[in-house]
């Protein structure tokens, strides 16, 4: 087989893996080709609008384990493909030098045993960092039940690890992936988090230890596989910074693959709620939110229409309206409609003269939404009455989801 | 109507403006010898560059104004929007009046002109970090053709001079006849330097370079799925105008 037709099955067999970030590492180049871009940068955009900036690949895709919601399970009849280490070293090498590419995003399915492909991974990136001084990014899938030696070999050489626990419920895991359980998953990540954490106090010591790891670990839930709400996936996630220090979850919206009587039938991948989810996961790491506020029992998935923080403030709407010259830097970030920059713009803004609803505007604020939130020296523009009711319609009709809805006739 | 003439080079501009600072009559515009239009009321001054006045200007804005302010006015003489001399004038008036605390402004239209075509700049600078493409020519240089538009590549040099160390590379601004040569032999510390090329450059390609090519085309295709078509989407990350020299967009 050619290595054309490698890089087709092994990349077409990787994409459902979302994670596409560079960001995080501050890898110089030592003499050879390549470092990392703390920002992170993205190369290119696939038909599908998601960035393209690491050459995302499976190492292979032969596989012993049967998930059923995997394109790459035994049972499937698919084609199957190995690369070879000098193989990936050279297409990253060669990517890499004509500016296709970040770095390299390795994964793999389970070939023969977990201690077996660990050791097929660790040889890649062995190879591009050792061998062919490569100091671009790498993203490496840490196999569970893989000996934690090889995992810990593997992170003094690249700058982010993920395990991707897939379902977030173990009662999903048991249907879907049955050789799998929530312990096999949660065990690595303990164990590079512990790793991580070590080496940012031993790097304080001694500023030439060796990094581990040094961009953090990811994870990645499917949604709508299972039938878990999004308070449960939004609980699960937040557990995951707080207890694993993870740096991101990923989400992605469930596309059916096989076909089996265990999985659900969609028409289309539900990216709504997946984008809803990325708005409160920004909200749980930028903005000082916690899962309970933005959900809860009686309220357990977000509403299609508002965006999760537009949908807080409508259910709180005791805590507004907030004047723009003097509320706190925590209570600007809640309002609708204001984000990072334009908060810390306010603040330092507003040392050298008040604001009105104009400097707003030219700041970068999306009035149409915080309008009805914020007052400017006192004065509320939002309009004649204050109460939820006629915000949900306001803010609604803004909002373009309503566009395409039909409009009841008689209520 | 009083139109300073410059030669367009950053010294031309900051000699430009420590004349402005010291002429009884401000200027109405500063305008590069090319972009200028007399007309019936236009009086013309043409500027001298004179590295030690530019040098006066550059050092005063880092000490009394801020370093910020300095990139931020580099920036938006980059980004050779029209008027844009004018405005960076009116900015450093102001700055010098208000000292660090100018770039708080952000609602005065001066700043807001400054940092908005500083923000253009800075964006593109980013945005071709990533969009950009070398080929492997036959006399082993990578070879990369851009056409931004604002003049960057006085920012991308230094990028990419850091990432690829062990290679020479020469990236060719097609729109303005300009290039930034990065070559090992070298015997500088900065190995890259900034060259006038001519547009017609004549390339050939190294044995491998189609193959490499054809490998990209390929996992660019395959990594999208299919239903999750966006083609929107893909376009306002990665404006057409960029993919002219995009290979996986050919």
């Amino acid at each position: 087989m050619d290595l054309k037709q490698k890089l087709d099955i092994l990349a077409d067999a990787a994409k459902y893996d979302v994670s596409c970030s560079s960001s995080g590492s501050t890898r110089s180049n030592r003499g050879g080709v390549g470092n990392a871009a703390v920002s992170g940068i993205c190369h290119s955009w696939s038909d599908d609008g998601r960035c393209v900036s690491l050459l995302k690949i499976l190492f292979t895709n032969y596989c012993i384990y049967d998930c059923v919601y995997c394109i790459n399970r035994a049972s499937n009849d698919v084609q199957r493909a190995t690369f070879t280490p000098e193989e990936v070293a050279k297409l990253t090498i060669s990517f890499y030098r004509r500016n296709y590419i970040e770095g390299l995003f390795l994964s793999s399915a389970i070939i023969k045993n977990p201690d077996y492909t660990m050791e097929k991974l660790l040889q890649t990136v062995h190879l591009l960092r050792n061998v062919h001084n490569f100091n671009g990014y790498i993203h490496l899938k840490a196999i569970p039940g893989a000996d934690p030696r090889l995992i810990y070999r593997t992170g003094l050489l690249v700058d982010r690890m993920s395990v991707n626990i897939e379902l977030p419920s173990s009662e999903g895991l048991k249907k879907l992936a049955p050789q799998k359980d929530k312990q096999s998953i949660l065990k690595p990540m303990g164990f590079i988090r512990t790793h991580i954490q070590g080496n940012q106090e031993e790097r304080k010591m001694f500023r030439q230890a060796p990094t581990f790891v040094p961009a953090g670990q990811s994870t990645q839930l499917i949604v709508g596989a299972t039938p878990e709400p999004d308070f449960q996936v939004l609980r699960l996630t937040e557990s995951l910074y707080n207890n694993f220090s993870l740096k991101r979850v990923y989400y992605s919206a469930y596309v059916p693959v096989n076909t089996s009587s265990l999985l659900p039938v969609v028409a289309q991948p539900p990216l709504l709620r997946e984008h809803r989810l990325y708005q409160a996961d920004w909200l749980l790491r930028f903005y000082g939110f916690s899962a309970n506020e933005l959900l809860n029992e009686r309220h357990p998935n977000f509403d299609l229409d508002f965006d999760p923080k537009e949908d807080w403030a409508l259910r709180n709407l005791y805590h507004f309206p907030v004047e723009i010259n003097k509320a706190d830097y925590e209570m600007l970030l809640r309002v609708p409609g204001l984000g990072i920059k334009s908060a810390l713009k306010i603040i330092s803004a507003r040392r050298e003269t008040a604001l009105d609803f104009d400097d707003l505007k030219k700041i970068g604020v999306i009035l149409k939404r915080a309008i009805y939130f914020i007052t400017c020296k006192g004065k509320y523009y939002g309009g004649l009455v204050f109460n939820e009711e006629f915000m949900r319609q306001r803010l609604g009709q803004s909002n373009r989801q309503l566009k395409w809805q039909q409009l009841p006739l008689f209520d | 109507m009083i139109y300073f003439l410059y030669d367009g080079s950053f010294d031309g501009l900051l000699t430009a403006i420590y004349e402005a600072f010291y002429s009884p009559i401000p200027p109405t515009q500063i305008v590069t010898h090319d972009n200028f239009i007399p007309n019936l009321f236009s009086e013309e001054r043409h500027i001298t560059t004179d590295l030690e006045k530019s040098e006066k200007v550059y050092k005063a804005i880092k000490e009394k104004i801020s370093s910020t302010a300095l990139k931020n006015i580099y920036h938006a003489y980059l980004s050779e929007l029209t008027q844009i001399e004018i405005w960076i004038y009116q900015y450093l008036k102001l700055g010098f009046k208000l000292g660090v605390r100018i770039d708080n402004r952000v609602s005065d239209e001066i700043v807001m002109k400054i940092h908005h075509a500083e923000r253009k700049v800075s964006f593109e600078n980013h945005r071709l970090k990533g969009l950009l493409r070398f080929q492997l020519l036959k006399n082993q240089v990578y070879y990369a053709p851009i056409e931004p538009d604002h003049n960057i590549l006085s920012l991308l040099a230094p990028h990419f001079a850091r990432r690829m160390a062990d290679q020479n590379w020469l990236i060719h601004d097609l729109k303005r006849g300009l290039a930034a040569v990065y070559s090992l032999e070298s015997s500088n510390t900065q190995k890259w330097s900034l060259f006038s090329l001519d547009k017609s450059l004549q390339i050939q390609f190294a044995e491998d370079e189609e193959l490499f090519q054809d490998l990209w085309k390929t996992f660019f295709k395959t990594v999208s799925i299919e239903e999750r078509t966006n083609l929107k989407l893909q376009k306002q990350h990665m404006p057409v105008r960029y993919w002219k020299y995009m290979v996986e967009k050919n």
